[in-house]
């Protein structure tokens, strides 16, 4: 045997053993589940906790009665299932084998643990996230972006839908302005109050996971600029809007002006385009949307000329009532809107009426005097 | 023949006139109408291609500023006509012109054989003149209100803006209709009229549209040219006075595309609010380590001469194994020996795990068991009393 085939066989013995190793090293964690109450026996004892080499104290203690309360622990989901990289043989391994895991905050260790446990079982949500804005941060280094337990939790997981303001309260604890904004709105007041669903919730115009926010912004997709669409599901839906005594007519209207011409236009052909003109939630306010006829609306007529000073600064006292305020104009909303055009559809057809009899005349005549005319020669 | 000579209709300022009107008028309506509306798929495709809404709109504003200085051109034109030539205005409406229309009516019904005389302009033409100025006068005035609602609402009530933008659609519409209609009709269809390519009629368009000016010229009936020192005269006087005024309407015309700034370039945030404004995470609920309430222990007092018996002796059968199989079982069995130690029986446990024998009989001191205890950092800790207990199980060997 020379040397080479020799070493050839060294390494290819040594590769052959390595790849054991590793096939063994994947294989333990299932064939030793130590099952849930192996766990529990040492994660169920409160108080048990350790120390970060950030000096972050973790609580280690699972309340069994949580977790088998949550959708995983009435399913009998094993703790293994969500935690497939426990060595059980070198757990636990001590505080010095952290920076071994690469984990020197409490943030990484979250990210260790969830940020891609949750895909083994839940890909479509997965996949819809990575389209949402906290993926998109957490691929920009943002490492606070909001992974599946920073909403759902971890060990005390339920229905996010029940009760129905439980979704929105998951926002909350990373966007609390944000909410209690909402909280007060018009909507935030219906769902979180009455436990109304046919407002809309932070994901009915978010998304749930592929999460869209105003700095969301691409080329092809501007939040501010599609956001009457959002408005548009429930605002012109004749039934919706008829069970709380509100007009359907709001976005028709809105296009037919100046401000949602621009919009819906550039909606349509320039969807990524920055626009000064106003959406509805520049006049109505974002999250803190208000009825038209609370004291504290942008858009009460006692407020209503702040909002229009807005975009122009130049505005006085009269200025706000050239909006007619999303009423189609007739006599008694817009009078003199409804004379213009009541002018207009008199004097139209008055005056064409006449141009066409004046053109038919003539026209009659000449044919008929052409006709004699060729008569005669012939 | 007569037909072939060819009377003088309209000079090259009147047609330079024409078609800056045409240019402008054409703009404006396309421009405008697609305004109307947006959503309509050919309007869509229209404003693409002017480049969008807003280039729409800087185009239909152009095309209106170009018909502001057409408006002007014309007035001067037209004064220096009146006032230095003393041309008859011949494009004021008249009651030759009521005559006109019973007389068309008569003849096109056939209830007469005789044609409307008519003159240098038709009522046809007056009809459409007029229709300009009127148009061009309302839609300069909604214009400017929508051009300048700051300004406009300053002095009038704001309803008067969408009424202006009532009317500014409508007249475009009625405009645009009338022009396909009647100016189509009458300068395209009846016949061709070139007059305004070359300026020119013949004599068989000028008798089957102007019989009676034909007639005036033929008889040398048309207002005379002023002597050149008459013309000179009134020019001196005229040109400043319509200097002064032309300055004055291109002043006019600066105010209304200039003056007013409507709306910011850029909309102001719509909402000022932290979005990323985490709760304080609250402290997690460490469990300060509470002693276990040590139960009041009786010591019985011994009674005088009475000795007390010694203890059982600890074996792992009697006691310990138990003790060690409940306290370390669930992470150190046969089914998940953690850190490889199990406790499951005597042999095995004294093996110990993958860092060695956790239990060296009789050296309490050496044994893994213990350091791990000691050390404090071990998940599941005996009491005090229970690792006395093991102590001294493992100094007295550790029996089986």
């Amino acid at each position: 045997m020379s040397l080479k085939q020799r070493a050839i066989l060294m390494i290819a013995s040594g590769a052959l053993l390595l790849a054991g190793l590793a096939w063994a090293g994947a294989q333990p964690a299932h064939a030793q589940d130590p099952g849930n109450d192996g766990c529990l026996a040492c994660h169920g004892q409160p108080g048990m906790q350790a120390t970060l080499p950030s000096g972050e104290v973790i609580y280690l203690t699972v309340d069994a009665g949580v977790y088998n309360a949550s959708v995983h622990g009435q399913a009998g989901q094993a703790c293994i299932e969500c935690h497939p990289d426990v060595d059980l043989q070198a757990h636990p391994k001590g505080d010095t084998a952290w920076s071994d895991l690469g984990v020197r905050t409490h943030r990484d260790l979250s990210s260790l643990l969830y940020r891609d446990a949750c895909v083994e079982c839940h890909q479509d949500q997965y996949a819809d996230n990575l389209d949402g804005v906290h993926q998109q941060a957490i691929a920009a280094g943002d490492e606070a972006a909001a992974i599946c337990t920073d909403c759902h939790g971890t060990h005390n997981i339920t229905d996010p839908r029940q009760p129905l303001s439980k979704g929105s309260q998951m926002c909350e604890r990373c966007h609390s302005e944000i909410y209690e904004l909402y909280k007060e709105s018009v909507h935030g007041g219906a769902l979180l109050g009455e436990g109304n669903g046919d407002v809309p919730s932070c994901t009915a115009c978010h998304s749930v996971h592929d999460t869209q926010g105003p700095l969301g912004d691409t080329a092809d997709s501007n939040f501010h600029l599609s956001s009457p669409e959002l408005c548009r599901k429930c605002h012109s839906d004749t039934a919706l809007m008829a069970k709380y005594g509100l007009t359907a007519d709001v976005y028709d209207t809105y296009v037919a002006d100046f401000h949602g011409t621009t919009v819906a236009v550039f909606e349509k052909q320039a969807p990524g385009q920055e626009t000064n003109k106003a959406v509805c939630i520049d006049c109505h306010g974002v999250h803190d949307m208000r009825k038209v006829d609370d004291p504290e609306s942008a858009v009460i007529k006692e407020n209503l000329l702040v909002t229009c000073q807005k975009c122009h600064p130049g505005a006085s006292a009269n200025f706000p009532t050239s909006w007619i305020g999303h009423y189609r104009p007739d006599a008694k909303r817009a009078p003199l809107v409804f004379f213009v055009n009541l002018f207009y559809w008199i004097l139209i057809p008055a005056v064409l009426g006449l141009m066409i009899v004046l053109v038919a005349i003539d026209a009659r005549k000449r044919i008929a005097d052409r006709g004699k005319k060729e008569h005669q020669h012939a | 023949m007569p037909s072939t000579s060819r009377f003088h209709r309209f000079s090259i300022s009147d047609r330079i006139e024409h078609w800056l009107l045409f240019a402008s008028f054409t703009l404006l309506a396309v421009t405008g109408l697609v305004q109307q509306h947006v959503d309509w798929g050919v309007y869509g495709a229209i404003i693409r291609f002017f480049g969008g809404i807003e280039n729409t709109r800087t185009i239909h504003h152009i095309a209106a500023i170009v018909l502001m200085f057409e408006t002007i051109y014309h007035i001067g034109i037209q004064g220096y006509r009146f006032f230095v030539l003393r041309k008859s205005p011949s494009i004021l409406p008249g009651k030759n012109d009521a005559v006109n229309l019973v007389q068309f009516f008569k003849h096109g019904l056939g209830l007469s054989k005789n044609r409307a005389e008519e003159g240098h302009f038709t009522f046809a033409e007056k009809l459409e003149y007029w229709a300009v100025i009127w148009g061009t006068l309302v839609m300069g005035i909604t214009g400017f209100m929508l051009w300048n609602p700051i300004l406009t609402t300053r002095l009038l009530s704001g309803s008067i803006i969408p009424a202006a933008k009532a009317a500014h659609g409508k007249e475009a519409l009625l405009a645009v209709l009338a022009i396909l209609i009647w100016h189509l009709y009458t300068v395209h269809i009846r016949h061709l009229n070139l007059s305004m390519f070359h300026g020119k009629m013949t004599e068989a368009e000028m008798e089957d549209e102007h019989p009676r000016a034909l007639a005036d010229i033929k008889a040398g009936r048309f207002d005379p040219r002023p002597d050149p020192a008459t013309i000179r005269r009134r020019q001196r006087i005229y040109f400043p006075i319509f200097a002064v005024l032309a300055a004055a309407m291109l002043a006019g015309v600066y105010f209304f595309v200039a003056y007013e700034t409507t709306a910011v370039a850029t909309a102001p945030a719509a909402e000022e609010v932290a979005i990323y404004a985490p709760y304080t995470a609250t402290p997690l609920p460490t469990q300060a380590p509470t002693p276990s309430p040590v139960p009041p222990t009786i010591t019985p007092t011994p009674l005088p001469g009475e000795t007390p018996l010694p203890p059982a002796a600890d074996t792992w059968q009697n006691g310990i194994g138990e003790l060690v199989q409940t306290k370390c079982g669930a992470c150190h069995s046969a089914a998940a020996p953690m850190g490889g130690l199990d406790v499951t029986s005597y042999q095995v446990a004294l093996k110990g795990g993958s860092t060695g024998p956790g239990i060296v009989p009789g050296e309490a001191g050496t044994s893994l068991f213990v350091s791990r205890q000691t050390s404090g950092k071990h998940p599941g800790m005996f009491s005090a009393e229970e690792l006395q207990r093991i102590l001294g199980w493992i100094e007295a060997g550790a029996p089986e």
